[in-house]
């Protein structure tokens, strides 16, 4: 009973009214920057961290914590009214998400979004309790040629993000790699597509290309009859799910709450594919897969509950060995640090009334974000009924603060403006940008692994099938492959090939 | 006649700025200072200069805002604090990579370590550490180079030309062993794969891997500094084993240069006090770092030892950056 | 559309993903390629070159003998007036400083839709600044000048 104890020990700690209060500013403030296009978790964390150096260390990592899944939460909300996700994993909520928003049922959406992030967070809490040890070793498990064989197993099943033409959203994968290329190789430090400019020698911004190709790319969309069409439908449906809707989305927040607890275990890019793979899931189980990309509701119930639990389990990595598992949580493991927390396996030993009272107000906090925003999606809703003309200088603004605050890089503007072009142009010629963005980022992830599995087994390429877990991954690449290019299913594809916009 | 007038006018407007500047100085600072840390948010660097920038603060009574101005290996902040008013109100945290090692492996240089920075002060030194998963049938310096002669070794690095990269190629040339070297981005992902014993051998900065030592998940064979770490007594140094090996990381504060003299000791001074708050000397020690907070002419001194202390391994290492 | 079948969408997007293909091959030449061993920073870009263009070349093939679909209007003035304004915040916000870029930027965004009046525009661009100011620069302290060395004050 051990655990038990424990958790009490955390909830008591957490729910100290101080704490509370740090907790509920975390969120309320992680939610509002999460809804600013462009300025995502980290960029914040980074900005109040000097704030916290006053705290006691649990309330600031409290607060913290709190600030990273607003965020996440406050992204969804932008991906799904305006079609700007702000992160990886909110990339996949706007693709139906936005669809079901042009269709007068954001208030659906945004209430699906809450629900499932609040069962996935406070499953994944409870993971993070249970089994944080023996799910680190598990992740410890994977080196080079593991990691290799996940992202071509997350790449096999990016295709299915498609709605259209499989062959041209294979074409907008390898293009995303290929961007994903730009910066300084780290084998050799040579740049590759840098066209010489030293600002892009980290590669591109993540925030400025999804902000171009999915949100100015919407906006210039949305300019070219302004007076023909209305970019949103005026009569907005009923703002909280129906009986019927529950019923559709308890399968995939069940489903996306696994794959993203699983999923963000691994430190190195996991939790990336935690909200692709679910879509992917969802469309492959789902008995109307010609719905998705023209707003599924389970296009959005799946990808947020594995999104919000992979945010969750990316803790894990952090807390038992002090290994960052993205940027936010290297803020974290620096805003420990300042407080004279050595992070790593021993805090939990050393430190038990940190370890648990952060796990005990991460379930807290899932349940502030849920009683906070349920309300706030009416008003949420009542924003899109501002004329077009005067909301898009508005996110026009937001869109270039939010990237130049990610470096304080000009670069960056430039490159949102490029991507911009870029992702209107591939509109125009029928490309979808959510496979575009996945190779992106799986690009580097790609590469490096598989150049490191090559260094590692001295040229031995059979290392990705001896080695039992790379193997596994890739048979189930090869399943979802053959799945994928069955005639049948290609046929069927191009049977509801059409159009997404309406 | 137009060289003549042009010249004239550049002096005019050097003795206008240095006037202002002059006046500016007096009461410095008047606004609030920004600190330039040309890493990520959240690693050693800017740790060290949070705290420092922290207490600074109250020092100097203007905030010191920090910005971190991440890329190209520090170069980007470097060259953008390289670039700015030479009036003090922004500043470099300095560290081994942006005025020792980048400017020797770049092919393009981006800015001048000596010339185009004001040295201010050497806040820490920073002891780097050779680690190895405790699987590896290894438990000296010395079994560790007779292991390397037998069969084939990797180490895992924080990145290509870091200052992790070059003390482990130091050490490959000073011990005469070849052991494949594995770049990673960032110090997180390489130590990863040691606990995972994915690779057997890292290079790390001594605090980012001192949990992991103490804990017993890494078995530390040697630190890179000339003595051993305080923190960490009982670990030998690898001079121990291979005499007149000696490498740290460390952290200084720059300006740009031109900065007025008393604007930089101003700054310096307030660093000083900073470095000898107990608090701050408490958390350097937690964190392993050597508290030195000298003065703008040893700093100036230092960066041109290290300079001289690094160019015959970046040459010999092959290194270089476009 | 022309008399003959094809689907000139598809044949655009074909051509378009080949010449994105030569212009990525084209920056690999130069980048060491490597073994399978010891890969060098060419090897991957150029196998990734070369399968964009073998999918470009597909789609441009199935473009023929299918019937494409109408086009949709192009947002010239969305392209005209969108696009600098990012660009203009990146080529100010140091020298002017937060402050007029920021309202510029809003003002040359605004003017992309044709529903926007001159006095409408301003009034917006004034409201946008001025909240931004308070949020980002006062509220959560981003480090920004608010007004940069080009202006006089």
């Amino acid at each position: 009973m051990d655990l038990l104890s424990n958790l009490a020990m955390g909830f008591s700690v957490a729910s100290s009214i101080a704490n509370l209060g740090f907790c509920l500013i975390g969120v309320i403030l992680g939610t509002l920057i999460g809804v600013l296009p462009g300025i995502g978790a980290t960029a914040t964390i980074a900005m109040l961290l000097p704030i916290t150096f006053q705290l006691e260390p649990v309330s600031s990592l409290i607060m913290l914590a709190g600030i990273y899944y607003g965020a996440q939460y406050g992204g969804s909300t932008t991906a799904i009214l305006i079609n700007m996700p702000g992160e990886s994993s909110s990339a996949v909520t706007a693709i139906d998400g936005y669809q079901m928003a042009r269709k007068g049922r954001a208030g659906t959406a945004l209430a699906t979004a809450a629900i499932g992030s609040f069962f996935a967070g406070s499953v994944a809490t409870f993971l993070v309790a249970l089994f944080a040890p023996p799910l680190t070793a598990v992740a410890l498990q994977f080196g080079a040629a593991e990691y290799f064989s996940l992202m071509v197993l997350g790449l096999v099943m990016s295709v299915a993000l498609a709605h259209g033409s499989v062959l041209k959203a294979l074409a907008m994968v390898v293009l995303g790699l290929l961007l994903g290329i730009v910066g300084t190789d780290i084998y050799t430090g040579t740049p590759r597509f840098t066209m010489g400019i030293t600002q892009f020698a980290d590669g591109l911004n993540f925030v400025a290309v999804a902000i171009g190709v999915f949100g100015f790319a919407e906006i210039l969309r949305n300019l070219e009859d302004e007076h023909e069409r209305e970019v949103m439908t005026r009569n907005i449906n009923r703002l909280f799910p129906s009986r019927q809707e529950f019923r559709e989305m308890a399968g995939p927040i069940l489903r996306g709450t696994g794959i993203g607890s699983v999923l963000g275990i691994l430190p190195g890019g996991g939790a990336i594919l935690a909200s692709f793979a679910s879509y992917t899931m969802e469309k492959k189980l789902s008995k109307t897969p010609e719905e998705f990309g023209k707003g599924a509701l389970a296009g959005v119930a799946g990808p947020e509950s594995a999104n919000n639990a992979g945010a969750q389990t990316s803790f894990i990595p952090l807390l038992t060995l002090g290994i960052p598992a993205n940027p936010v949580m290297a803020l974290m493991i620096g805003a420990m640090i300042i407080q004279g927390i050595v992070p790593g396996p021993s805090v939990v030993t050393d430190q038990p009334q940190l370890f648990w009272g952060i796990i005990a107000s991460m379930w807290i906090g899932n349940l502030m974000l849920v009683v906070l925003n349920l309300p706030l999606i009416g008003l949420w809703v009542k924003l899109l009924t501002v004329p077009y003309y005067v909301l898009f200088p508005i996110i026009m603004a937001m869109s270039a603060i939010g990237v130049y605050s990610v470096n304080g890089n000009p670069y960056d503007l430039f490159a949102v403006a490029f991507f911009g072009l870029l992702g209107y142009i591939m509109s125009k010629l029928r490309f979808e940008p959510a496979p575009l963005l996945l190779g992106f980022v799986l690009g580097p992830l790609l590469e490096e692994n598989l150049r490191r599995a090559m260094i590692l087994s001295r040229g031995d390429p059979t290392t990705f099938v001896t080695r039992p877990i790379s193997a596994g991954l890739l048979v189930v690449s090869l399943i979802v492959l053959v799945l994928v290019f069955l005639p049948q299913i290609r046929k069927q594809r191009d049977e509801v090939f059409t159009e997404s916009e309406g | 006649m137009i060289l003549t007038l042009t010249r004239r006018a550049l002096m005019g407007t050097a003795l206008a700025f240095g006037l202002a500047g002059a006046a500016a100085a007096q009461d410095f600072p008047d606004r609030a200072i920004t600190l330039v840390i040309p890493f990520a948010a959240g690693g050693s660097t800017d740790v060290v200069g949070r705290i420092v920038a922290d207490r600074m603060s109250q020092e100097l009574g203007q905030q010191i805002v920090v910005q971190n101005v991440g890329g190209a290996g520090g170069s980007l902040g470097a060259q953008q604090v390289a670039k700015a008013d030479a009036d003090g109100y922004t500043i470099l945290m300095g560290t081994v990579a942006t005025h020792a090692l980048n400017p020797l492996i770049l092919k393009q240089k981006p800015y001048d370590p000596v010339a185009d920075f004001a040295p201010v002060s050497l806040l820490v030194l920073v002891p780097n550490v050779l680690a190895v998963n405790p699987a590896l049938p290894v438990n000296t310096v010395q079994e560790l180079i007779d292991l390397a002669k037998k069969e084939p070794l990797a180490y895992a690095s924080s990145g290509n030309g870091t200052p992790l990269h070059l003390s482990g190629e130091l050490f490959k040339t000073m011990a005469g062993v070849d052991i494949t070297h594995i770049p990673y981005k960032g110090s997180g992902p390489a130590l990863t794969d040691v606990l995972g014993n994915q690779v057997p051998v890292i290079f790390d900065n001594l605090p980012s891997a001192s949990s992991h030592i103490s804990s017993g998940k890494l078995k530390a064979l040697g630190v890179t500094t000339a003595e051993r770490a305080p923190s960490f007594p009982d670990v030998p140094a690898i001079a121990e084993t291979l005499p007149g090996y000696e490498t740290y990381s460390w952290n200084a504060l720059f300006a740009p240069a031109g900065t007025p003299p008393e604007v930089v000791e101003t700054l310096a001074s307030a660093a000083k006090t900073a470095m000898a708050d107990p608090a701050v000397v408490a958390r350097m020690a937690e964190f392993s770092a050597e508290i030195v907070a000298s003065g703008p002419e040893e700093l100036a001194e230092h960066v041109k030892a290290e300079m001289t202390k690094w160019e015959p391994v970046v040459v010999e290492a092959n290194v270089s950056l476009d | 559309m022309s008399t003959r079948q094809k689907d000139d969408t598809d044949l655009i997007a074909g051509i378009g993903l080949m010449a994105a293909a030569a212009f990525f091959g084209w920056q690999t030449i130069g980048l060491e390629i490597g073994t399978s061993l010891r890969m060098g920073p060419g090897y991957f870009p150029m196998i990734l070159s070369g399968l964009l263009f073998i999918l470009g070349l597909l789609v441009t093939i199935k473009s023929f003998g299918r019937e494409g679909e109408p086009g949709t209007p192009i947002a010239w003035r969305g392209i005209l007036f969108i696009l600098p304004a990012p660009i203009f915040f990146g080529l100010t916000v140091r020298g002017l400083g937060f402050v007029p870029a920021l309202f510029f930027t809003t003002l040359i965004a605004s003017q992309a839709s044709v529903k926007m009046r001159p006095m409408y525009a301003l009034v917006l661009a004034v409201a946008v600044t001025v909240m931004s100011t308070l949020i980002f620069s006062y509220g959560l302290g981003l480090p920004f000048r608010r007004f940069g060395p080009w202006l006089p004050f």
